[in-house]
Formats: C-alpha cells, structure tokens, sequence
C-alpha cells in the first residue's frame, strides 16, 4: 500500500512518544524535590535508582501489552478480567491521564505566568495550549508522533547544550561527599525519585499502536530510559552547579541554574531563553499525549466518536487545571500524582498481570 | 475541599474554551464542504451539445456544405477547391489563414495531386474504389510524414480550427490532415524563476510537445512513458503525465491518474489550475504539488519515482508528490561538490526558519520579554526606540507591508526600473522611514534580513507561503510574547505533521524517519552514498546502482 | 441563514479581537532597566527629605537606603537638573529609604516617567556598615525570590558608601558595568576573588557557614577592589575586612587562583618577584580520635619575573634555589599572618577548611557543623610550602 490510514507507529516514533510523555515539568522542580528527601548530594543516585524500579515497570508494562497485540488497555483489560471491571480499569486510567494532563499544563502556566508574561490572564495561556493541542490530537496518534519526532530532536539538542553551558558553575566538591551519609538518606529519596516518572503508563496505549509489537520491549525501554539518563544527568548538572542548599533555597532550581551565568558573545547571551523555549514544547508534547490518551480511553471505553470525545475534554481539562489554587496545591497535586502512579501500579498492572498468568496458566492445564 | 471548586468565571471560560473549536470546527467543515463541491462532479459545467458523431459522407459536395456551414462563419476558414488531374475529381484544402506551412502544402500536396505526370507512370492500371482512395494515397502519393485520416465530422471541425489543413477528396468518405498547424514557439530560453549558477541552460517551453522532447533528450531510456489526457471541457488541452515505467510505484501512479481523470473545468489555462485541482488539501497554506521550468529537476524528480504533470501551453511542470524539504532544496546541490551543496542546503533551512520566525521574534522580545535581550543590546535599542511612538506589532506591519508592496510593485515593473525601484525603495525609504522615526533603525535591519532570508528559498511558491504565515505569526507574537511565537511555531508544525502530498506524509522523511532518506534532506550526501531511491516513495526498483 | 451564521461569526471575531488584549505587552522603550543596586545604612538623602516634606508618605520604618543605578536616559529631554548624586552621561542613580526592597522598587516608579525593571541587574553593592547591622539573608530575599532579577548579577561590600562606588568615574564606562566586569580580573591576581553571584550566595548563606565577599573602595568615582569582608555564617553579619594580601593567602590556601605575583627581598635586599605558573594546594585534614588538625601542602611552580638586583644572576641555579627559600618564607609568613587573624581576631573560617573536612570526614563534619567556627579557631593547623622557579623569563642577565 502506498498510503496509510491506518494508526501504527514506528519503532522509532514509539521511543519518541514515550520519552516525551515522562519528559516534562518534572525537569524543572525535580532536583530540588529529590534533594529535599535526601538531603545530601547523591540526589541523583536516587534519581538512577528510581529510574531502573521505573524501567522495571515499563517492562512489565510491555510484556502484559505485547500479549495482546493491536489492543490498547482499554481493550485488553475487558478480555483479562471482563467487560465492567475492564471499564472501570480503563476509568481509574484515563482520570489519572486526565489529572497528568492537568497538571502539567498549569505548571507550564505558572512558569510563563511567573518568568516570561507577567500580567496575562493564566486562561489566556492555558486555552490556546489546548486548542493547539487538540488540533494536533485530532489527527491521531500518527500525526502526534510526527510532530514529536520533529521537536524531539530539537529540544534534546538543546537540553544538552544548556547542560553543557552550565558546567562552567559545576564544581564537583557540590557533588562530594559521595555516599557521606550512606545508602539510608538515598532510599528516603527513592520515595519521591519514584514519582517522577509519572506518566509511564502511556506504554500500556503505546504498544498496541505499535507497527512491529515485537520490537517493543527494546523501544519502550530506550524510550523510557532517555528520560531517566537525562533526568539523573539534570540532577547532577544542578546539584553541582548550585550545591545542595541553593537547591533546596529554589523553587526552580533548573532554570536557576540557568539564570546564573551569561555567555558573553553569543546573540542569546542569557541561555535560559532557548531553554524555556523548548521546555515549553516539550510540554506541549507532554499535555498533547496525555490529552490523547485521556480522550482515546473515553472514546474506546464508552464507544463514543473521537472527535466528540476531544471538543468535550478540551472544556474539562480547563478546569482540571484551574482547580489548585496556591503553588503549594500544585506541588502537593504533583505528589499526588505519583501515589496514584503508584496505586494504579498496584491496582491494575499487577493484578491484570497475574490474572492473565493464571487464565494462561488454567487454558494450558484444560489443553 | 468545596475551596477548591473554582468560580464562575473559570466555567464561562471552559465554556468559551469549547465554543470556539466548536464553532472553528463547523466552520471548517462548512468551508470546506463548499470549497470541494466547486472541483467535485457535482460542479460540472452543461457540456457542450455534443454533435451527433456524424461520419462523412463520402458526397463531396454535401460534405464541403456541411462544413461551411458548421465553421463557415469564421472568416480565415479558407477554402481551396481544386481539381485531381490524375484521377480527375474534385478536392478541396480546407485551412485557417496563417497557420499552415504553405510551403510545405505547394510543394507536397498540391504539386503532387494537380501534376499529371510524375506519379501517373508509377501508378498501377486500376484507379482505386472510391472508398480506398484516400488510403491509396496515404500510402503511396503524398509524401508527407505527419498524415491523418478523420471520418468524424465533428472532429474534423475541430482539427481544422485547429490549424491542420485538411484535405477532402471527393468520393471518400473521410478527410487527410495533411499539414501540421505551424505553431508560433518561442526559443528555448533560460527559466527565469529558478535560475541557477551551474546547471542546464534549457527551460520548458509553452509547446507540450517540445517539452516531452526535452525530458526524452535527457538521455537514452526505455523506462519514461507519456502519457496523455485531455484537458478541459470547452477548450481542450492536453495534459502528460510523465513517469519511470519500472521505479514508479504503481499505487502513486493510479492515483494521480484517478486525480487527473476528475478534472472538470471549463478551461485549464495554466498547470496552477491542474494542481489547484489535485491536491490533497485546499485549505492548507503550503503548495502540496511542486512546480518547476527546469526538465534537469523533472528528470531528477522522475528517477526518484515521483511522477511529472505536463500542461500544453505552460512552461511550468508539476511534481507529484511533493514533500515539505524539496521546496527547499535546488539542483544545484546535486551539481556543486556534496560539501558545499550540503551547506548551501542547511543554509537554506536556517533562512526559511528566519524568514519565519524573526518577526515574531522580535515583537516578543521588544514588547513582552526584554530580559531576554542581552544588556547592551537592551540599552541601544531603547535608545533607538525613543522617538518610535508605536508597539512593535504596528512598527514592524508598516515596514514589513511596504516591504511586501514593493517587491509586488518590483515583479510588475520593467526589468531595468525594477532594480532602480529596489533600491529606492529598500534603501531611501528605510533610510527616512528611521530619520522620521516611524521605525527604529534596528527594525530596518531585522526586516530587511527578514526580506533577504525568503529570497533565498529556491520555489518561489514557498517563498510566498512563508511570507503568508510570517504575518500570521507576527499576530501571535503581538498577544502573547514568546508563547504565542512557539504555539504558532507548533500550530505550523501540528498542520504540516497532518498534511498528506498524494498520501505521502508532508514532514517525511523527518517523520515518519527514515534514515536512508536523510542523505538527502539537510545535507547532501556524496553521490556514490546515495545508492538508494528515496525510501518515501516506495519506488518498485530501490536501488539506484545495480 | 448562512447569512445570519457569518454575522454571528463576524460578531464572535469582533468581541474576540477587541476584549482580548497584548496583557502583558510592554514596549521597551517605556522601560528603564536598573543595573546596578546599593544598599546603605537608613539615611534618607536630601532630596528625599525634600521631596517628602512636600508630599504624604507611607508607613515606614527607615531600616536602608536603596540606590539603583537606572540607564538609559531619556536622551531626548535635557534632564541636568535631574536629582540624584551620581549624573554621568549614560546613567542615573536614584535613592530611596524605607524598609521593604520591592516596596522602594516601586517607589522609584513614582519617581520617574518610565517604570524600571530588574531583568539587567548586575551588581549588588552592600555597605559594610548596613551589613554589621542587618542580616545578609534578610537583604538578599528579594532579590533572590524576584522573577526579574538573575541570578547572574554579583554581590560586593563596600567599606564606604555603598551608592559612592555607583557614581561617575573618568571612563565613559557606566559604573556598575565596570564593576561587573572587574571580578574577571581574577586570573591575574590572586587578590581579586571570584565573583560571587546570587546563586553562589545563595547557597553560602543556607550553608549558614561563614564566607567572605569582595571588597570594593571607592575615591572621587574611582573603584578599587581592597580585599574582602567577613560575614559570619550564624549571624550573617559583617565581623570586619581582610586585606588584599590576606585574600591572596585564601586563594593560596583553596588553590583557586589562577595568576598571582609574590614580591620579596633578597639578601641584598632588593625586591624580586615570582609569578607563579602552576598552584596545587591541599588541605589535609586530621582527625584523630577527637582531636583535630589540618595540615596545609603548597606546590608551585613559577618564574622569576622581576629582579632588581642587577649584581646577581637569576639564570644560576645557585640563585634560583636561594630566591626559592626566601619566596617559601615570604608566602609562610603570609599564610600564618593570615591564620592569625582568622583564628584570634575574627574566630572565623573563610578559607575552605570546614569544606574539606566536610567532604573528608562527613561524620565529624555533622558533629561541629554547627559550631564550626569556634572549633576552628582552636585547631591547629600546619603549613608545608614548596616553590620551584623552573624559568627566569626572557631576560639572561
């Protein structure tokens, strides 16, 4: 066939979705949430660690999706454990989307609220996010994984470029003693490190958009591994260019880091500004996979038409994301978002993958 | 927990939030619904009342009555009846004044058929039937190459006016075309659109069937077919669709084919029409079919399994499909050295971007964010800004629209006046506009490397497109600063992941990736690198090497 | 009923483009930036007096005076009489008193035609005299909680009036942008001190050790860096200066130095100097049982640059390892003159022992962390100085 319809991905493009549905507002707080729990400069190492429990997740994830192949979560739980069980395991994942998605657009708010348009109305930035977004969200998840393939490249330049600029306030001793306080104080952090990845979950959808769901255990690990390399790599850059207690001074420690130099002679002198510009995309990315994936579990669980689904989010979302009132309702709301990564752990990976275990299990013995 | 219900305003703003997609949406739809409607079958115009297909009759002279009175009326219809000394009947030349070769008529036809000796010896006893003379002498009298036999009336009105010159010979039931129409060409010239410092001088010209000579002289191939369609319900063209038999995929093939077979229009005046009339979406602000004057990018567009459009009376071509990197690329990348065709290329990129991009830029610097400008930079254009009394979005309008009215005004003038005109314009009314303080000197420069920047874009029609967008985008800047600037920069990007060129996806090969196509896309990979045909095209033969 | 439809459409686009608006579009030009702050002890200047004797105030208790050095200039007004001490071409310093930093910030709008921002804030300059009396973390909130203000711009003291180092000098140069550039000086001389920006401040003051900050002397306009102020981290208060040669034995001590000059005496008493090439410095620290002592390892290596006892002849490696001895003891005694004032006048520790101990011992560190100051003034500490001249320069004589 020379032109397609239909909603695969490629392998590639599924490395790229799944990077950018974990990468987002967590690069900004993330250093300083860790370093809270710590409170030693090995942040990072409960960062790594918190990653590889994550990969571990993903991987779980991938093996219990590759079992269905074309089936997303919100078909295959109906075949695991029955049709109103399913539908309510599909539910408890598309709130918990639809919070991510929230979330992660009134962080963006705040932030160019705070840093770039000081006076704008927040509904002012919030809805043309939206409305974009689901433009692009209404040419499926093909056209999504296009745009991302485009920005991602991008914004990981750039991302490593502002990493880069900023080891000229790196120092090492920040980063010493290693281990000073021994494993304890970095366990504490694994706590909070759990909850950054949030937004994992997406591999469940993923794989059953995937083109060759053979490859995927491979393209869902790179593609959440990108995100756990480049989010201990921050906490490095950050830790030891600002040292433990600057962090813990910041509210956005990353982008202060940023701030704190100037690179006399470039034309963007001060380095924050293709930061923030290709963190704003990357959020984009971020709120534009969550949408998707919020509004193709309603659509499938409830049958409903796509599209209808989209124009009725786009309302609901608005005001998901209006709901925290203080910085503080926000951060406690982004905690709040990794318990319930952890819950829905709990309450549907896991007991979807051991009833499938046991059903298999029950057709062999029958066999 | 009630807290944290928000306030009405939030719910009027949620409702504003779906209102307007809503309203976007059904307006789109309405548009659009109306927009197709106009090329679909739906819109064809009352055909001509098609004569009978009545054949000739073979009676000389109700044939020659029949005619007259059909096209009669037209006064360069002339007539000349003469007599066949060797057969003794009558024949007639039937012509349009001026468009046949005379010449070529005295000395092939009339000499021939009027002389009574020089084929009467050669000739074999019998004079044959009525009905196989004009065969007879198709094959054994006239020396003519180009030769035609019409029976159909209705057919043969048309060849007429057209400029043939016919002959029909009393007794037969069919006419000759005996001479081409000498059509008025005009010499090959260098394409004045994409002119290029090395490369072919030869650009196509308005005859198609010049232009398929010259696709065909490019070199000695078995595997370029031509096919013809005719164009038009009133005026008819022709139209060649030009493809590699064994590398095109078969798919692409049917389905422009399909496309081109839907045409329904009056008229085809030009092949903007035919690819306003194929491409995939009307609405969208880039060209979704590329056109080209140089036979060099057609070929070159052809081995890579694209398939070319031909368009009597049009010097311009039409490249199906297209992608959003060829509009950016030239021939000359593959003709210079790879290193300096790669970086000519990447150049190219980063002039669209900024041709794009700085505008907007710059109103969200100036009016939103000037912590973001570096400290001494702030301080000199403050300094320059004093005396301008408008925002930016004002400042940067008045100068980017004069730009636009000038270069408009540059492209209707006389050659000679027109550079004059640049440089009046580019120079002396920049040069005032700061000395009256309308703009600041610093906007001058961001404008006029804005206008260099699309000049450097080799498709003119994609310059167009990012001149379009750029005011688009200058909009979005003025609202909301540097966040308006990227949800525009992604609007274009959302668009241009969903747009399709005849199935292919527009962004390929950025996305969907694939690697063997990025040899050539931002650089240009030596040529002994580039073994394969582009993967996009899912062409049937991949390899360019054997 | 198209009709209607494309009026209503008409409407909605009409309400849309007139309700909505540029909310946060501010032109430029519209816009001061200041880049340069002082902050003095709470006098109210002159002109303030003036300007409030006429007008009704607002509540306030007068804790410091706040300088901003504002640029541009309008140019196009003449503005001579303009108030404010420092008047150079390029710039305009304005003072203000009052007791809250964003509260005066706006106060300066109320000022002046254009409304300043912070986004090009270079230089903070605090008097010595404000910071015996205020906590520098108290000084410091706003600008490091500010959304304008970067991170980047850098924190000095000043012995005198902090807004005097803000005034004109001979250079066209506007003060506060020389000021910025000075710290870059860094690499010739061991006396400059690395800028501290507000991030490093930052996380100097949440160390709650003590630090020391650059100190700048100002004459008639003129700046010069002299040496550095000490802040005690408990307090985060001024306790007294060190001179020039006593932040160039620091910078010997932590080995952040890039270039520096030792001038010495010879045995026929003429001076000779040693430009030093390559540093390696450590701090060693001991702990024995519950006793502790730091030990102190100099390497370095350098070159005659400078000998003005013409009867000799640096090129002998006879004089090369007597000069060697000499520089050795003319560094020593700088070290032990330093660590006599940190240890008996001021009991404090700016010169990076606490540091490595903390990176060396962790366990110890936690246990006088907090205290550390007091702690270090009774540990004993031991130096060991090695000089090599590997090379006289490109004079043979």
């Amino acid at each position: 066939m020379f032109t397609r319809s239909d909603d695969k991905i490629t392998t590639s493009q599924a490395v790229v979705l799944l990077t950018d549905s974990i990468l987002g507002a967590g690069i900004l707080t993330m250093p300083r949430d860790i370093t809270e729990k710590v409170k030693t400069p090995d942040a990072w190492l409960s960062v790594l660690l918190g990653g590889i429990v994550a990969l571990l997740v993903v991987w779980l994830m991938t093996k219990l999706s590759q079992q269905f192949p074309g089936k997303t979560i919100f078909e295959y739980a109906r075949n695991i454990v029955g049709k109103i069980p399913g539908s309510v395991v599909s539910m408890l994942m598309v709130i918990y989307f639809m919070i991510i998605a929230g979330f992660e657009i009134r962080i963006l708010a705040e932030v160019n609220v705070f840093y770039l348009l000081e006076k704008t109305p927040i509904w002012a930035v919030i809805i043309p996010f939206i409305w974009t977004a689901a433009y692009l969200a209404s040419g499926g998840i093909n056209c999504i994984a296009r745009l991302f393939q485009i920005i991602f490249p991008v914004s990981i330049l750039i991302l490593l470029l502002s990493f880069l600029l900023s080891m000229r306030l790196f120092e090492l001793d920040n980063l010493r003693p290693f281990l000073g306080e021994g494993l304890p104080p970095v366990l504490e952090g694994l706590k909070s490190s759990l909850l950054i990845f949030t937004g994992f979950e997406i591999v469940m959808v993923l794989v059953g958009h995937m083109q060759h769901p053979q490859k995927a255990v491979k393209a869902m690990l790179l593609g959440a591994g990108i995100p756990v390399i480049l989010y201990v790599f921050a906490t490095m850059i950050v830790v030891g260019g600002l040292s433990v207690t600057a962090v813990l001074r910041s509210t956005w420690p990353t982008l202060d880091l940023l701030r704190s130099f100037e690179i006399t002679g470039l034309f963007f002198e001060r380095f924050e500004f293709p930061f923030l510009v290709i963190w704003m995309m990357q959020m984009f990315c971020n709120f534009c996979s969550q949408f998707f994936v919020t509004s193709l579990g309603l659509s499938k669980t409830f049958g409903i038409k796509f599209p209808l689904v989209l124009f009725a989010l786009m309302p609901i979302l608005f005001i998901a994301a209006l709901i925290p009132k203080t910085m503080n309702d926000l951060f406690a709301l982004g905690q709040t978002i990794g318990y319930m990564s952890i819950i829905l752990f709990a309450l549907v990976t896991v007991p979807l993958s051991l009833i499938y275990l046991i059903r298999k299990k029950g057709l062999r013995k029958h066999a | 927990m009630a807290s944290y219900i928000p306030d009405w305003p939030v719910f009027v703003q949620a409702g504003v939030t779906l209102l307007i997609p809503v309203l976007l949406y059904f307006v789109h739809r309405w548009f659009r619904s109306v927009v197709t409607n106009g090329r679909g079958a739906s819109g064809k115009l009352p055909a001509v009342p098609e004569e009978s297909a009545s054949p000739l009759t073979g009676d000389y002279d109700a044939d020659l009555d029949s005619i007259k009175q059909a096209i009669g009326s037209n006064d360069d219809l002339h007539f000349r009846e003469y007599k066949m000394a060797a057969f003794n009947i009558r024949a007639a030349l039937l012509y349009i004044d001026g468009m046949q070769e005379n010449q070529l008529i005295d000395t092939q036809v009339m000499q021939v058929l009027m002389g009574k000796e020089d084929f009467m010896k050669e000739m074999e006893p019998s004079v044959p039937a009525a009905d196989k003379l004009a065969a007879y002498l198709k094959q054994h009298i006239l020396p003519v190459v180009e030769i035609e036999e019409v029976q159909e009336t209705h057919r043969l009105h048309e060849m007429i006016l057209n400029g043939y010159t016919a002959l029909l010979i009393e007794g037969t039931c069919s006419a000759l075309l005996v001479g081409k129409p000498r059509g008025k060409t005009r010499s090959i010239t260098e394409p004045t659109s994409e002119a290029l410092l090395r490369g072919p001088r030869v650009g196509f010209t308005e005859a198609l069937s010049e232009n398929t000579l010259m696709l065909r002289r490019q070199g000695l191939t078995e595997l370029m077919e031509i096919k013809k369609y005719t164009v038009g319900n009133t005026l008819k063209r022709d139209l060649a669709v030009v493809y590699m038999k064994t590398i095109v995929n078969q798919d692409l093939l049917q389905e422009v084919e399909k496309r081109v077979s839907k045409i329904n229009l009056d008229f085809i005046a030009e092949s903007g029409y035919v690819e306003q009339l194929i491409e995939d979406d009307i609405l969208s602000p880039f060209q979704q079919v590329q056109n080209t004057e140089r036979p060099d990018r057609v070929i070159n567009a052809l081995m890579g399994g694209r398939i070319a459009l031909l368009l009597d009376g049009t010097p311009f071509a039409l490249i199906v499909p297209v992608t959003f990197s060829m509009l950016l690329q030239s021939p000359e990348d593959y003709y210079e050295r790879w290193l300096a065709g790669s970086l000519l290329r990447m150049l190219r990129f980063f002039a669209a971007f900024m041709s794009l991009m700085i505008p907007s830029l710059y109103i969200s610097f100036i009016s939103f964010h000037p912590g973001l400008i570096p400290t001494e930079l702030a301080i000199t254009i403050i300094e320059t800004r004093e005396r301008v009394p408008f925002p930016s979005l004002i400042e940067i309008l008045v100068l980017e629209v004069s730009i636009e009215i000038l270069r408009e005004a540059g492209v209707r003038l006389p050659k000679p006046i027109g550079s004059a005109m640049g440089i009046v314009g580019g120079l002396i009314i920049g040069e005032a506009a700061v000395q009256a303080g309308i703009v600041s000197p610093f906007l001058v420069i961001v404008v006029s490397v804005t206008a260099i920047a699309s000049f450097s874009i080799p498709m003119y029609s994609a310059g167009i497109t990012l001149r379009m967008l750029r005011f688009v985008g200058m909009f979005f800047a003025a609202v909301l600063g540097i966040l308006g600037t990227i949800l525009f920069f992604l609007l274009i990007c959302s668009h241009l992941t969903k747009l399709k060129s005849f199935g292919v996806p527009y962004v390929t090969p950025i996305s969907p990736i694939r690697l063997h196509d990025w040899k050539d896309l931002f650089v240009r990979a030596p040529l002994t690198l580039m073994k394969l045909r582009p993967e996009m095209m899912k062409t049937e033969r991949k390899r360019r090497k054997v | 009923m198209r009709k209607y439809r494309m009026l209503t459409l008409l409407l909605v686009v009409g309400i849309m483009a007139t309700q909505t608006g540029c909310w946060s579009s501010k032109e430029i030009e519209d816009m001061s930036m200041y880049v340069g702050l002082a902050l003095d002890d709470g006098k109210p200047t002159a002109t303030e007096e003036k300007l409030d004797k006429q007008g009704e105030g607002y509540p306030k208790r007068n804790l410091f005076t706040a300088t901003v050095q504002i640029v541009p200039v309008k140019t196009g007004s003449n503005n001579k009489q303009e108030k404010g001490q420092g008047k150079g071409d390029g710039f305009l310093n304005e003072s203000e008193t009052g007791d809250s930093l964003i509260q005066l910030m706006r106060q300066y709008s109320l000022r002046r035609e254009r409304a300043v921002i912070g986004h090009h804030l270079k230089v903070i300059i605090i008097s010595t005299d404000l910071i015996r009396e205020q906590n520098i973390d108290k000084l410091m909130d706003f600008v490091l909680r500010d959304n304008d203000i970067r991170p980047s711009c850098i924190v000095l003291l000043s012995r005198g009036l902090a807004r005097d180092t803000l005034k004109a000098g001979n250079s066209e140069e506007i003060p506060a942008f020389k000021l910025q550039a000075m710290p870059r000086g860094h690499f010739r001389t061991g006396e400059i001190m690395r800028g501290v920006n507000l991030t490093r401040l930052n996380s100097l003051i949440g160390s709650k050790q003590s630090f020391m900050l650059q100190e700048v002397a100002s004459s008639d306009g003129e700046t010069e860096f002299s040496g550095a102020g000490i802040i005690k981290g408990d307090t985060g208060r001024y306790v007294g200066p060190l001179d020039q040669m006593d932040v160039q034995s620091v910078s010997w001590i932590t080995g952040d130095i890039e270039g520096a000059v030792i001038k010495s005496y010879n045995w026929h008493d003429e001076p000779m100097t040693y430009e030093l090439k390559r540093l390696k410095s450590k701090i060693i620290p001991r702990v024995e049982g519950d006793r502790l002592s730091f030990h102190v390892h100099i390497e370095s290596e350098g070159r005659i640059m400078e000998n003005w006892d013409v009867d000799e002849d640096p090129s002998q490696s006879e004089f090369l390892n007597r000069a060697e001895k000499i520089f050795e003891k003319t560094l020593l005694q700088m070290l032990e003159h330093l660590l006599e004032k940190l240890q008996t006048k001021y009991k404090v520790d700016v010169s990076g022992f606490g540091k490595q101990l903390s990176l060396d011992h962790p366990q110890y560190w936690k246990k006088v962390k907090d205290r550390w100051d007091e702690v270090f003034s009774q540990t004993p500490v031991t130096f060991d100085v090695k000089f090599t001249i590997t090379d006289y320069g490109s004079s043979k004589k």
